[in-house]
C-alpha cells in the first residue's frame, strides 16, 4: 500500500496540568478528506495545530509523506525538529479567525510567503496569487484591505493564501466557527471544490452536512482521543459510541 | 502685579533677545530630533532583542531586559556628567571619546549619548506595547506559512507593531523634548542654557520664559495630534475588532 499522506503515531499533548492529546493515532491517505468532530475542548484544535508543529506533541510522531517531521535536533529556537520548513511548506493552515495581515491587501496577503520564503519573483508570485484569487471567487477584490471584506471573503483570501504555498496537504480548523450564518456556504463551496480537485484535507468542523457530502471518512474526538471512525453516513446515522451519539444530538438539536 | 509680569513677560527683553533664544531652541530641536532618530532605532532593536524565541536565547532576552530596565533607572542627569566627564579619559580613540562628528562638538554628541541610552530602553518598552498588542494568531498565521522568526517580525508584526505606537511614540518624543534642556549643565548652548545666561546679566526671566513659550509652541499641537490617533485608534478597535490599518 502506498504511504500516506500524513501519519500520526501516539500523540500526546498537554498544556501544563491539562492533558489535551491521549494518544492519538490517525493515518490520512493522499486525496482524502477526513472531518473531525467533537465537542469544544476535545482536542481537535491542538491536533491540527499539532500536525504542522504549531504546537509541537511531547510525545509521539507525526509522518508527512513518510518522512518523521518530529525527529531531529532541537533547533536554537527551540522549536521541535528540523523540519519546520519541511513541514510549514507542505501543510497549509486556515485558522477559524482568519489572521489575514491587516497591513496588506488581499494581494498581498497571498503574494508574501511565496515571495518571502520561496523566493519567487514577485511578477510570477502576483500571477499566481491572482488566478487563486480568482479561483475563491475574489478576482475583483485584489487591491482591498482585509478590513473591507466581510468574514466570509477574508476567509477565502486565507484559503487562496495558504494554496499559495503549493501545499501536499490542508488543514482546516473550524473555518466557518466565526462566519455569520449566510457566509458560510461561500466558504464551503470553496473547500468542496477543492476536495474534488483531490486535496488532501483535515477539516475540523461542526458543519455535518458538509461532513457528510464532503467527507472521506468522519472522525469523532472527545476528551483528547479519537473516539470512534468510519465513512460518514456510519457515524453521522448509526454511531456505535453513547459519547458520539450524545454529541450529535446536541449539535442537530440546535 | 506690574513686577511680576515685567520679571516673567517682559515684551521688550524678549524681543531683544529673540534671536539668541531662538538659535538656542534650534540647537535644542536638534538634539531632541537627533537623539529621536537613533532612540527609535536602538529601541526597536532592543525590543526585537528582547522578542527573541526559544530556550538558547535566554541570555539574549536577559541581557536586553536588564538593560531596558537599569537604563529606565538612571536619571538622566547622572548619565549625562558621567557621559562628558569620564569619555574623553577612556583609552579610546579620540573620534569616539572627543566626538565632532558633522561639525558638532563634542558635549553636543554627549547629551545624544546620554539621551539615546535612556530614552532607547523607554522606546524598547513603547515598541514592546505595540508587538505585544499584535495578536497572537499573526505571528502563527505568518509561521504555519513557512516565515522564519525574522521574516515575520519583519513583515508582520513589527509593521503592524509600528502603526500602533505612533501615539505613545509622539508623547516619548514630548519628553525628551523637554529633557534635552539637562544638557545645559555640560555647556551646550541649547534655549535653556542661552535663556539662563539671559537672566543672570539682566536679573529679569523674560527669555527664559520665550524658551518655555517655544516649547508649547511644539508641544501643545503634538498633544492634540495624540487625542486624534488615539481616537481613531479606538474607533477602529471598536469596530468589529479589527486592527489597526493605515491606507496608503
Amino acid at each position: 500500500m502506498a504511504e500516506p499522506m500524513l501519519r500520526l503515531v501516539g500523540i500526546h499533548k498537554r498544556f501544563g496540568e491539562l492533558e489535551v492529546l491521549r494518544g492519538i493515532d490517525l493515518e490520512v491517505q493522499r486525496g482524502e478528506v477526513v472531518c473531525v468532530l467533537g465537542p469544544s475542548g476535545s482536542g481537535k484544535s491542538t491536533l491540527l495545530r499539532c500536525v504542522n508543529l504549531l504546537e509541537p506533541p511531547e510525545k509521539g510522531e507525526v509522518f508527512v509523506e513518510g518522512k518523521d517531521i518530529c525527529r531531529g535536533p532541537a533547533s536554537p529556537a527551540g522549536e521541535a525538529g528540523w523540519k519546520l520548513d519541511f513541514v510549514r511548506q507542505r501543510v497549509g493552515i486556515v485558522f477559524q479567525q482568519f489572521n489575514l495581515f491587516p497591513h496588506k491587501t488581499a494581494l498581498e496577503n497571498v503574494t508574501m510567503a511565496p515571495e518571502k520564503v520561496l523566493g519567487r519573483p514577485t511578477a510570477e508570485a502576483r500571477s499566481k496569487a491572482t488566478q487563486l484569487l480568482e479561483r475563491v471567487g475574489l478576482g475583483d477584490k485584489l487591491g482591498e484591505y482585509p478590513e473591507r471584506l466581510s468574514g466570509g471573503q477574508q476567509q477565502r483570501v486565507a484559503i487562496a493564501r495558504a494554496l499559495a504555498m503549493d501545499p501536499h496537504v490542508m488543514l482546516f480548523d473550524e473555518v466557518t466557527s466565526a462566519l455569520d450564518p449566510e457566509l458560510v456556504k461561500e466558504v464551503l463551496d470553496v473547500m468542496r471544490e477543492l476536495a474534488e480537485e483531490g486535496m488532501t484535507m483535515i477539516v475540523v468542523t461542526h458543519e455535518l452536512g458538509f461532513a457528510r457530502e464532503v467527507g472521506d471518512r468522519v472522525v469523532f474526538m472527545d476528551d483528547g482521543a479519537i473516539v470512534e471512525q468510519g465513512n460518514p453516513a456510519d457515524v453521522l446515522d448509526s454511531p456505535r459510541e453513547e459519547r458520539t451519539r450524545k454529541f450529535l444530538g446536541l449539535v442537530l438539536d440546535r | 502685579m506690574n513686577e511680576i509680569l515685567e520679571q516673567y513677560f517682559d515684551v521688550s527683553q524678549m524681543s531683544k533677545h529673540f534671536g539668541e533664544v531662538l538659535d538656542g531652541f534650534a540647537i535644542t530641536l536638534e538634539l531632541a530630533l537627533v537623539a529621536t532618530v537613533l532612540a527609535l532605532i536602538w529601541g526597536l532593536l532592543l525590543a526585537l532583542l528582547r522578542q527573541l524565541p526559544g530556550r538558547g536565547l535566554l541570555p539574549v532576552r536577559f541581557l536586553a531586559i536588564g538593560y531596558i530596565d537599569v537604563f529606565r533607572g538612571v536619571p538622566l542627569l547622572i548619565l549625562i556628567l558621567l557621559i562628558s566627564g569620564s569619555l574623553a579619559f577612556l583609552p579610546l580613540p579620540e573620534a569616539l571619546t572627543i566626538p565632532q562628528w558633522f561639525g558638532k562638538p563634542d558635549n553636543f554628541w554627549y547629551g545624544i549619548m546620554a539621551l539615546v541610552l535612556v530614552y532607547g530602553a523607554y522606546y524598547a518598552e513603547v515598541y514592546r506595547a505595540g508587538i505585544e498588542a499584535v495578536p497572537s494568531g499573526q505571528m502563527e498565521a505568518a509561521r504555519s506559512l513557512g516565515m522564519s522568526h525574522g521574516q515575520a517580525m519583519r513583515n508582520v508584526i513589527v509593521p503592524q507593531a509600528v502603526r500602533k505606537v505612533i501615539a505613545p511614540m509622539l508623547n516619548e518624543f514630548t519628553a525628551l523634548l523637554k529633557d534635552t534642556t539637562l544638557v545645559s549643565v555640560i555647556a551646550l548652548n541649547e534655549v535653556a542654557l542661552v535663556g539662563r545666561d539671559i537672566q543672570s546679566k539682566t536679573f529679569n526671566s523674560s527669555a527664559l520664559t520665550l524658551g518655555a513659550i517655544l516649547f508649547l509652541i511644539i508641544v501643545l499641537p503634538l498633544a492634540r495630534l495624540v487625542d486624534k490617533l488615539i481616537a481613531r485608534e479606538r474607533a477602529r478597535t471598536s469596530r468589529g475588532g479589527a486592527p489597526p490599518v493605515m491606507h496608503h
